[in-house]
């Protein structure tokens, strides 16, 4: 009860701490001294406090969508194991929930940015449909492959790989991760595919969608983006945890590969310029052969000579 | 038994009240009450059959050219006839409104009605018929009802072409069916099927041959790529009910009989176990792909009926190939998922077909990029068609994830315990499952977002209101339940495990159903678990919203304050990204006329997307059967005594060939 506790407060506040660090190393490479860590927070705070103005076209879809958004992924956070190594609904197939249920938030992202009328808006929700139809193959690809090869069908697979992969072990788990850090920076909105602090609504992604929300629809949005992000980091964090860690230890390297991995994403935002457009498909396919070499070196181990 | 015939009579009653009733307004009125009572009484067999598992069997000597006709009850048909009799009274129920404006026009409502009664009789009968003729004759009453009811708008030119397309369509249909029967006749000498039972298990080239054969002609009625060029075009044609009733159960009647072979077959093959998750996967991936590029939303639907039947075949294709490798558990959950889908499509299919049909008595377009803001104007309508939306995207808390789930689950874990090549092509369909997934939801919220929300985008919607009662009422049976099916999934699963383990009688299943039945019902308590985290969040938000201000006011356009409603995305840019990623997927058709001059008058562009299927082999075809054809034009001439020539001709070639091979 007391873990359980403690994951979902981990859950619920290191998002924050997470988009705090990833703005501190910008700020860090910018030769800056950034806004502390917890900023972030202070933001959600603020917001709360506000009031917001809605646009005339806009219906019931548009006001509840922050609360769907915000519920699916503290809902698919769930079924992640978290800091301390479990998940707290620990259940066969568990990713395929996952993905749906996150796709429900997704589904009604779409529709409320469409509900604004607004062709920044309906563009940004486009290119997130899109890019989305892309993504979710791969990511099922990974997991059913890992699920086959560890013979362990919840999100446990992920730890459970360098015992059941004999030599090819670190090499899947390297494909993995860059599979996953792909989806995350996808998901995630970051750069090189999204860029979360521009203020071109022409090259937007999902902060395009969002751009009628204020106040506390608003904070809601942004913290559960957050926390999805920070989701992701938690799945690639599982992958180089061992599932024979206690918890105190699992939860040590936990939160810090959520430190390094943010600090990367500082880092690559820092260094790169976001795609254009038509460059940001190469980059998702990406993803989808690193899926395929997985798939094909689970085959490999379990019918190959491995 | 009694019960079952009796409420086929009441159908029959109340298509023969349709003709004798002179008042247009009681027609329909006097059917959806027969139809109801039907129901109920159609229900009562078919739970008792689920229930116990005990078929009900009859056997009536019809005549001697039909021999025994047997009628039999068993899991499989209880199933579909639970479908077919609920879907079918709630579809009359909204014709009821959906009629309206037709009524007293003089138009036939008489045949009308009549053919809608007929179809349902005819579909009630096809499940549970097990006599190769009589089967043959009800499908052909099923195939010819629903022409008369897909040509009701029999004036507009594109309403006949549609039905007659459909009509084509269904007799190729026949043909192999037809030639399926004919082969099991001929090896047998019986028109039962219980006696093609021990035929095709002892036989097993016979029984590809049969199997491929009748895969070919069901596979034409339900809408497998490629044979599914007839859904896109009847659909819209036909009144919303009947495109409902038709998407929802009558091509089903297609997967049906694909099962009912396969339980003849008994354990498939595994060249075959392969082809049809072949085609049911390029199906699901084909229909949701063209679904994205339409703009009429009932053609869109009907493309989504394809990728549908595309999931269900999934899972049957899973299921066989459980049966074909001796893997129990991809077996169990491919064919309950894949039956479960059945249910779950008939529900969320018929309320979207229902609810696109009241968007289009209001507005009377089907266009969706002349619609927008219809939210503001048919809350209800709106709400309805979006469950149907996420609910036929497969998102949970709604009923199309619990099948899609199964059947992920079937081959998740059904991957690592057999062979390489089974491994490789489960993993690419559950990764196909999963693409399929997310177009459906590129798909739907194209559709749904542009309808219904933003401003309008053609059509003046001032005086558009909310459909009626009568049309509301159905659509919010069938939301109610994709929402029940979703929570309370463990129910319905294990009704669907029932003709689910009609095919895996054959292997040791009971732990895996039990692990189904543990496992799935704590589903439904998660999803619990969820709308208590939303309610709490929502609370939390109310809270929080009390006292602060909020402000209306126009949608933000980048410091822009006039925007119009031409400004908004439309469905076509909306879809523009993901099709002009997958070009060659796609015959583009544009006309183009620039402006020209330095007063430019008109100008224009449009773009259509072609099927390629049907521009690429189908329209060949027709040319070149066209082509063919019209060296016969001479023989055809209109001159009487040529034809008598013709026909003596014919005459004496038939007295040579007798005397020749007669003896």
């Amino acid at each position: 009860m007391l873990v359980t506790c403690f994951n979902i407060l981990i859950l619920l506040l290191v998002p924050f701490l997470m988009t705090g660090i990833i703005k501190k190393t910008k700020a860090f490479w910018a030769g800056r001294k950034g806004v502390s860590i917890f900023q972030p927070l202070w933001d959600f705070l603020r917001l709360m406090k506000k009031g917001a103005v809605v646009s005339n076209t806009t219906s019931w879809i548009f006001k509840y969508t922050p609360v769907i958004g915000l519920t699916t992924v503290i809902f698919a956070a769930l079924f992640v194991p978290m800091a301390t190594g479990k998940a707290i609904i620990n259940i066969p197939f568990a990713f395929v929930i996952f993905s749906y249920v996150l796709g429900l938030g997704k589904f009604f992202s779409l529709l409320s940015a469409l509900d604004t009328g607004s062709s920044f808006e309906g563009m940004g929700a486009s290119r997130e449909a899109c890019f989305s139809t892309i993504v979710e193959p791969a990511f099922f690809i990974t997991l059913a492959s890992l699920a086959a090869l560890t013979q362990n069908y919840s999100f446990e697979s992920l730890k459970l790989i360098l015992q059941n992969a004999g030599g090819y072990g670190v090499l899947i788990i390297a494909l993995a991760v860059v599979t996953l850090f792909i989806m995350l920076l996808i998901e995630g909105c970051r750069v090189p595919v999204d860029d979360p602090t521009t203020h071109l609504e022409l090259t937007m992604i999902h902060e395009v969608m969002i751009l009628d929300n204020s106040g506390i629809d608003l904070g809601l949005i942004t913290w559960g983006a957050a926390i999805k992000m920070f989701l992701f980091e938690a799945l690639i964090a599982n992958l180089l945890i061992p599932l024979s860690w206690g918890w105190w230890e699992s939860a040590l390297a936990f939160l810090a590969i959520v430190f390094i991995l943010s600090v990367i994403i500082g880092t690559v935002e820092s260094s790169m310029a976001r795609f254009r457009m038509t460059h940001v498909y190469e980059f998702i396919f990406i993803m989808s052969i690193t899926a395929l070499l997985i798939l094909a070196l689970v085959v490999y181990r379990i019918y190959g000579g491995g | 038994m009694g019960i079952y015939f009796f409420s086929i009579v009441i159908l029959l009653l109340g298509a023969l009240l349709s003709v004798v009733i002179k008042d247009d307004n009681k027609k329909l009125k006097s059917c959806s009450i027969c139809s109801v009572l039907s129901t109920i009484l159609t229900l009562i067999p078919a739970i008792y059959t689920i229930k116990t598992g005990m078929p009900l069997q009859i056997s009536i000597y019809a005549s001697p050219l039909l021999g025994y006709v047997d009628i039999v009850i068993d899991a499989l048909s209880a199933f579909f006839l639970i479908v077919i009799s609920i879907m079918s009274s709630l579809g009359i129920i909204y014709a009821n409104g959906y009629m309206k404006p037709y009524l007293n026009k003089g138009m036939n409502i008489s045949s009308h009605c009549f053919s809608l009664m007929l179809l349902v009789i005819s579909m009630m009968l096809v499940v549970t018929a097990q006599n190769a003729l009589f089967f043959l004759i009800v499908w052909e009453i099923m195939s010819l009802s629903s022409f008369f009811l897909v040509i009701f708008e029999g004036e507009k030119k594109e309403v006949i072409s549609a039905g007659i397309k459909y009509l084509v369509y269904m007799h190729i249909s026949m043909i192999f069916i037809l030639a399926a029967m004919i082969v099991l006749n001929a090896q047998t000498d019986s028109l039962r099927f219980m006696d093609y039972l021990a035929f095709m298990q002892n036989n097993g080239a016979h029984a590809n041959l049969i199997f491929v054969l009748a895969f070919i002609g069901f596979g034409i009625k339900a809408g497998f790529v490629p044979f599914h060029n007839w859904l896109p075009e009847a659909h819209p044609a036909a009144p919303s009910h009947v495109s409902g009733i038709m998407s929802g159960i009558m091509i089903k009647t297609g997967i049906y009989g694909i099962l009912r072979f396969l339980l003849l077959i008994g354990t498939p093959s595994k060249i075959i176990s392969y082809a049809v998750l072949g085609v049911a996967v390029i199906s699901a991936l084909y229909g949701v792909l063209y679904a994205i590029t339409q703009h009429d939303i009932k053609r869109l639907l009907a493309y989504h009926s394809i990728e549908n039947i595309g999931i269900i075949g999934i899972g049957i294709g899973a299921g066989m190939l459980g049966l074909a490798y001796d893997n129990t558990f991809l077996a169990v959950f491919g064919f309950t998922g894949g039956i479960l889908h059945i249910l779950n499509h008939s529900i969320f299919k018929e309320l979207l077909f229902f609810a696109a049909g009241s968007t289009y008595l209001k507005t009377h377009t089907r266009n969706i990029e002349l619609m927008g803001g219809l939210i503001k104007k048919m809350p209800y309508t709106a709400l309805l068609f979006i469950i149907g939306s996420v609910a036929i995207c497969g998102i949970p808390p709604f009923n199309g994830f619990i099948s899609e789930f199964l059947i992920y689950a079937g081959m998740i874990k059904g991957v690592p315990a057999s062979g390489i090549s089974l491994f490789i092509v489960l993993v690419l369909s559950i990764a196909a499952l999963a693409m399929v997934g997310t177009m459906a939801m590129l798909c739907f919220t194209k559709a749904s977002g542009v309808m219904f929300l933003g401003n309008p985008r053609g059509v003046d919607i001032d005086n558009v209101s909310e459909a009626p009662a009568t049309m509301i009422f159905p659509m919010t049976v069938l939301a109610f339940l994709t929402f029940f099916i979703g929570m309370y999934s463990q129910y319905f699963i294990s009704y669907a495990s029932i003709p689910a383990s009609m095919f895996t009688n054959g292997v040791d299943a009971v732990g895996d159903l039990i692990y189904l039945f543990d496992f799935v019902g704590n589903i439904g308590c998660y999803f619990m678990l969820f709308l208590a985290i939303a309610v709490v969040i929502l609370v939390i938000r109310y809270v929080l919203g009390i006292g602060k201000k909020t402000e209306r006011h126009s949608t933000w356009g980048c410091g822009y304050n006039r925007p119009n409603n031409h400004m908004q995305y439309t469905a076509s840019s909306y879809a523009d990204l993901f099709i002009s990623t997958l070009k060659p997927l796609f015959k583009r058709v544009s006309h183009i006329k620039k402006p020209k001059d330095l007063f430019p008058k008109e100008a224009y562009y449009e773009q259509n997307i072609e099927d390629i299927e049907e521009a690429y082999i189908v329209k060949p075809l027709i040319m070149w059967d066209e082509k063919f054809l019209t060296k016969f034009e001479r023989i055809q001439n209109g001159n009487i005594q040529q034809y008598i020539l013709f026909g003596l001709i014919f005459l004496i070639l038939s007295v040579i060939g007798m005397i020749y091979f007669g003896g």
